[in-house]
């Protein structure tokens, strides 16, 4: 077993990962611990813009920004964080801009800024143009831009070391506070303790819970489970967002940005449903709103195709030629994958599941929560992993790029400046002991289940009963099926035995973060008797904020029960207000 | 495009840069205009190729009777005119150059060790040397009438023997 | 660009537009084929595992697909359910994130990218690791020397004039200079699929070229000049013998060979 000493460690090589080591590559020695080659990160998938109120195009103003974020996500947003979120966009954009980042241009050289959902001016008046973009391809610019940064720095990263446990320990004064990572390296199958003063989790979402999923195959929420299994809370994981434009059965992301230019959705009988359900922003509004009325009209019998299980995507009242300068990817995705022509025929579209706005719980400093109040010494997240809360129960369109910036950024700071003033904390010895049991459990097992029938049955019933629409019912049954896929997991075995490039051990592994989250999140959604952004109950269709107006936080304890389950324990978190009063949210 | 400019940055970068005990380096290889310049030459060579080639084949071939009047006395005759020289010599270099840098490629894509590529190229180096050094040779010192000769296969300007 | 034509006068524009489709809908519904096609589908994967044996060999393997399924698909398929010793790299699985290239019937392609559809199915697939970079196992290959050589032409923009308050200013036509090759996910198709790449690895490779060509033709960076003199290297450009390998390669569309002369060009700009 190796042991490296670095001052910050930041595990995840995504866009707030490469963020975060930019700046803290330059303030002190820093490894970037990744499971994937720094440009696979799914950042690169993100299309449709990054807003921020430059008012390059029309008049704009971070304040309504943070409205609309704070709107957006239904009040459970934390206002402070909306604040720093919607005031630092303007700076996170000027600063990929100086670091190369080839943003479209206005006529007069400046970056240009599109339509979103969500996004309005004056406080929900009209769509206001705040998406600063780059064709239909903004994140993979972010991620190619960060990466080319990170060449510039010299930052050092270690690609392919998959990081499978935190060592956390108690200072002189009794505090939990990492020492550092155990990560095992994928070439080899050794395992390396990467001794830190800072830690920064970056390590993304768990969208590979679900079936339908525009997320890729590696995002299966390491991060998130393993600092749940270091005692650390998750919060708000009842919330998952799902893109209402996924493309039909496959789940591959189809931009807002394609409602943003003018696309419009349709229903069986052609009609402009979103009038409905968003009479004034219409296929712009947010896109919870958006993926359950597109639920809906297929509830209703109004889905297209042979199965009437999707609607329509109507981009061919716009000319060829403004798709082909807009949205050039996305409509390649649809001629490759579905045999669809944009430009003559609908696109066929279903919601998938996109993002999650739970996550490890920080403040707006990056920190990182060992409970309601206090955070933890030297431990940092951000990004998709992270929950600060700035999406609150329903993220908006393009507010996850900044989030990954502004954050990102943050975290870098804070974590090099603890390191500067902070010493090492002795690895113990053991530190790595339970990292190798999980191993060995997983490759020398004799047992009869496979991972991909368990993996798959998780999804199925995830996607059933876990979507859109949600009921005490429904998430009985997803819980009750993940408790027995639990059983089934201890008893799983591998056939590759090997150590090099052992993937087959890799997920294995992965599946077990899944299951965990998925029994979290279940059980959060289970605990919510309430409807809000994201996360809709038929059996609660309204907000109730007398109850419910407050963060949910579940942590891992084997003696706690939680709605019947054994080793959960339920918390709340006070949402925190500055200026914004909940309202009814119309659009 | 951009303007020249120092900048802080040393070009290349990431020199040894070792991953699980492996150096990744690249060859270090020298920087100079050779390479653009033999692109270059191909591209230009080439081009006036085509002229001096076809030039060559126009005359020889199809101008008066053709392939039939060529004989000892032909090549003669036009070897005592400089223009006809120079024409056929730089004919020569151009041609001989252009193909031997395009062998050397050829040897630089297909043979993998930096030994087979040293002999190759050492061979075909000397070759090519030798044609055109036998080649300028010939064409410049040729002899038009050689004495002892019989009049009827030298050129009409020869001195009668 | 074409859109700029709406950029003004959001509100009234916004309310405006209410076009209607080009096609009717309701007659496009209720048809359409019922049950999806199915595949039997024959694969041969290149296996290589140095810690069973030095020696590589074919696998054959036999799967039944369906509609839209991908390459990648069978191998997930393969690796799920027959082999789960078989392993590959794979992500986003859109073609995006660049990890899933293979040779795929002896071509340069994306995995997740590849539709069983547009296969010869009569015949078995055959799936290879990419060439010219050491194989470690099955269709995993060595990255290193590739980023190597994409490090090494500088791809980050270096500009040390005085940094405007606000964004640097660019015009459109400047930006769509080089927006070609912004496009690329490094995914390394080009590269591989290189014959002057294979002899020995040397050669900077397309990919590295295309990166260098993104700034070097960024109206905002000052270091194409320096970008110019590494790539005017005995293994730069000049190596490029115009094969068009990698532009047939690339899974993004991006006119590699183009880019590739187009820097030949303005080295011979910049030294005569």
């Amino acid at each position: 077993m190796q042991v490296h000493k670095y001052d910050v460690v930041i595990v995840g090589a995504g866009g707030a990962g490469m963020r975060a080591a930019i700046e803290s590559g330059q303030r002190a020695r820093t490894a970037v611990l990744t499971k994937l080659y720094p440009t696979r990160s799914h950042t690169g998938a993100a299309q449709g813009g990054m807003c921020a109120a430059l008012a390059n195009v029309e008049e704009d103003n971070w304040e309504w920004h943070t409205f609309d974020t704070i709107k957006g996500g239904d009040y459970l947003v934390d206002q402070d964080a909306a604040e720093v979120m919607a005031k630092e966009a303007i700076d996170a954009v000027l600063d990929l801009e100086k670091m190369g980042l080839p943003f479209n241009r206005t006529p007069e050289g400046r970056i240009d800024q599109r339509r979103f959902g969500g996004h309005t001016r004056d406080h929900g008046k009209s769509p206001v143009r705040r998406a600063c973009y780059a064709a239909d391809r903004t994140g993979h610019m972010i991620l190619q831009t960060l990466y080319q940064n990170c060449v510039k720095h010299n930052v050092e990263f270690f690609n392919e070391y998959y990081v499978l446990d935190l060592v956390m320990v108690d200072d002189e004064n009794g505090n939990r506070r990492p020492a550092g990572v155990v990560t095992y390296d994928l070439a080899t199958g050794d395992v390396h303790v990467f001794q830190a003063k800072s830690v920064v989790f970056a390590s993304g979402g768990c969208g590979k819970i679900f079936k339908t999923t525009s997320n890729a195959h590696t995002l299966t929420g390491d991060g998130m489970a393993i600092a749940l299994r270091n005692g650390i809370p998750l919060e708000d994981m009842e919330f998952v967002q799902f893109h209402p434009t996924g493309l039909a059965g496959l789940g591959i992301l189809v931009s807002e940005a394609a409602r943003g230019e003018g696309g419009i959705l349709r229903n069986s009988e052609g009609e402009r449903f979103m009038e409905r359900y968003a009479p004034t922003i219409k296929d712009l509004a947010p896109r919870d709103i958006v993926a359950r009325s597109m639920a809906n009209e297929v509830r209703e019998g109004r889905g297209c195709g042979p199965n009437k299980d999707y609607v329509l995507l109507d981009l061919t009242h716009l000319e060829p030629a403004h798709i082909d300068a807009k949205l050039p990817d996305i409509t390649e995705f649809a001629r490759t994958y579905l045999g669809v022509e944009p430009y003559t025929e609908p696109v066929p579209v279903f919601p998938t599941a996109h993002y999650a706005m739970g996550g490890i719980p920080t403040n707006i400093d990056a920190e990182v929560f060992a409970n309601s109040e206090e955070t933890i010494p030297g431990l940092y997240a951000a990004g998709e992993v992270a929950c600060v809360s700035v999406h609150g129960s329903n993220r908006l369109g393009t507010n996850s790029l900044l989030d990954i910036n502004v954050f990102g950024k943050r975290a870098g700071i804070k974590a090099a400046e603890y390191a500067n003033t902070a010493e090492y904390l002795p690895v113990p010895e053991d530190a790595a002991d339970k990292t190798l049991a999980l191993l060995s459990m997983l490759r020398d097992g004799n047992g009869t289940e496979k991972v991909g029938e368990i993996r798959k049955e998780l999804q199925d019933v995830m996607d059933a009963d876990m979507q859109v629409f949600r009921t005490a019912e429904t998430i009985h049954n997803a819980i009750n099926t993940i408790t027995r896929l639990e059983e089934r997991y201890k008893n799983i075995s591998i056939q590759d035995k090997g150590k090099r490039f052992n993937l087959d051990l890799l997920e294995a592994v992965e599946l077990g973060f899944l299951l965990e989250l998925a029994k979290v999140m279940s059980v959060a959604a289970l605990h919510r008797q309430e409807s809000r952004g994201g996360h809709f109950r038929e059996d609660f269709p309204d907000r109730d904020d007398e109850n419910f107006m407050k963060h949910s936080m579940v942590y891992l304890d084997e003696e706690a029960e939680l709605e019947g389950i054994a080793g959960l324990r339920f918390d709340t978190k006070p949402v925190i207000f500055t200026r914004y009063e909940p309202m009814e949210r119309k659009y | 495009m951009a303007t020249p400019l120092k900048t802080r940055i040393s070009a290349p970068r990431s020199n040894d840069n070792v991953v699980n005990g492996i150096k990744y380096n690249r060859s270090n290889s020298k920087r100079n205009n050779f390479e653009m310049l033999a692109w270059l030459f191909m591209r230009v060579s080439g081009v006036i190729l085509v002229v001096l080639i076809f030039g060559h084949l126009f005359v020889n071939l199809m101008m008066g009777e053709g392939v039939h009047r060529i004989d000892f006395g032909f090549v003669g005759g036009k070897w005592a005119n400089p223009f006809w020289q120079v024409w056929d010599a730089v004919l020569l270099w151009l041609a001989m150059l252009h193909g031997t840098n395009g062998i050397r490629t050829i040897i630089m894509d297909y043979a993998e060790k930096d030994s087979t590529r040293f002999w190759l190229k050492l061979i075909l180096f000397l070759a090519a040397a030798f044609v055109l050094l036998v080649g300028t040779l010939v064409i410049f010192t040729f002899s038009p009438c050689p004495t002892g000769s019989p009049a009827e296969l030298l050129p009409s300007f020869c001195p009668a023997p | 660009m074409a859109s700029t034509a709406a950029n003004t006068a959001p509100k009234s524009d916004f309310e405006a537009r209410e076009p209607e489709s080009k096609v009717s809908i309701a007659s496009e519904n209720g048809e359409g084929e019922n049950g999806i096609k199915s595949y039997d589908v024959t694969v041969q994967i290149r296996r290589y595992n140095p810690e069973i044996s030095e020696e590589a060999h074919w696998d054959e393997f036999k799967v039944q697909m369906f509609g839209t399924d991908r390459v990648l698909d069978v191998l997930h398929k393969v690796k799920w359910e027959i082999d789960g010793s078989l392993s590959f790299r794979r992500s986003c699985a859109h073609g995006i994130c660049g990890s899933d290239a293979m040779r795929i019937n002896g071509r340069n392609r994306l995995a997740c990218k590849t539709l069983l559809k547009d296969l010869d199915l009569s015949k078995p697939i055959t799936v290879e690791p990419i060439k010219g970079l050491p194989c470690e196992k099955d269709l995993i290959v060595d990255m290193e020397p590739f980023f190597q050589a994409y490090r090494e032409v500088m791809p980050f923009l270096v500009n040390d004039s005085h940094e405007p308050e606000r964004e640097r200013y660019q015009s459109q036509a400047d930006r769509a200079r080089f927006d070609d090759t912004t496009k690329c996910i490094l995914c390394a198709a080009c590269t591989s699929s290189c014959p002057v790449f294979w002899t020995d690895g040397q050669y900077f490779g397309p990919a590295a070229i295309v990166n260098a060509h993104r700034f070097i033709f960024d109206s905002r960076d000052d270091a194409g000049d320096m970008r110019l003199e590494i790539l005017n290297d005995k293994e730069g450009v000049w190596r490029c013998r115009t094969t068009f390998n990698c532009t047939e390669a690339c899974p993004r569309g991006i006119e590699i060979t183009k880019a590739i002369a187009e820097v030949k060009q303005a080295i011979l700009a910049r030294s005569f």
